[in-house]
């Protein structure tokens, strides 16, 4: 009896261990990359198998994007905020309205043009085929997709 | 009225128990003796289907093949549960990671 319960112990302690041994093993690479600094940027790196001397460069011009982005993303909000003042003063289309209207629109398109330029610097930075794969794969989740209605910053 | 058939034999078997004669002592503490074989038979039959159940598993372990069988079998069923999870959780993190690559860089992402 005392030699089954070991058993039959001894059994369930190695599959826990066997679940977990394997559970991290396979994950540790997502982990890591999840703990990094900036790790949508490690993503990167990881996925297309960018070399040191690439991503330093990929970094810095994400940082620089970045820095772009977030003033074009101000000057927009405040188009935006400009736009709702004259939409609740007045009850048809003003010149004013029409001015606010083309002048969001205009900083709209600045910013996608901006961001698709961000895309083929960093594209012609990786590796040609990593390049092309990338383009592909970034195109199709922003400028391609159908999600361009809200803003989030 | 007991039929004639099933008298005849009872009748002869009184008359020869009553001409059968011990002629050997009986052990000493026979009838003791008779009472603990009776008491160890009755725990020794099943009780439930518990007790059945460990019997076997005991049975069935003290064999090295079925014992190596069961280790082997959880172990297998341990790393598999492992992988199985672990590309989940790892396809997962993956996609967060893409998804918020995404939406860093474009401002009119949607938050997925």
């Amino acid at each position: 009896m005392k030699r089954a319960g070991l058993i039959l112990i001894s059994g369930i302690i190695l599959a826990v261990a066997a679940y977990f041994g394997f559970y991290f093993a396979l994950t540790a690479n997502s982990r890591s990359l999840a703990s990094s600094h900036e790790p949508e940027l490690q993503w990167l790196k990881n996925e297309f198998q960018i070399t040191d001397g690439e991503f330093s460069r990929i970094a810095e011009m994400h940082a620089s994007y970045r820095a772009g982005c977030a003033q074009r993303c101000r000057l927009i909000d405040e188009k935006s905020e400009e736009l709702k003042r004259l939409l609740a003063s007045n009850s048809s289309v003003t010149p004013e309205i029409e001015k606010a209207l083309a002048e969001t629109a205009r900083l709209r398109a600045e910013c996608q043009e901006k961001m698709l330029r961000h895309f083929y610097e960093v594209s012609r930075t990786m590796p040609p085929e990593q390049g092309r794969r990338y383009l592909a794969w970034v195109q199709e989740r922003t400028i391609l997709s159908d999600s361009h209605s809200q803003m989030h910053h | 009225m007991k039929p004639r058939d099933q008298s005849e034999p009872d009748r002869l078997l009184d008359s020869a128990l009553r001409e059968w004669e011990l002629k050997d002592p009986l052990p000493p503490r026979f009838r003791e003796q008779v009472w603990r074989r009776i008491e160890r038979a009755e725990a020794q039959a099943p009780a439930g289907l518990w007790p059945q159940f460990v019997n076997w598993i005991t049975q069935a372990l003290a064999q090295p093949s079925v014992a190596f069988s069961y280790v082997t079998l959880l172990v297998l069923a341990g790393l598999l549960a492992g992988f199985l999870q672990g590309r989940v959780e790892k396809t997962h993190t993956l996609e967060q990671l893409s998804a918020r690559y995404v939406q860093v860089l474009d401002p009119y992402q949607t938050h997925h």
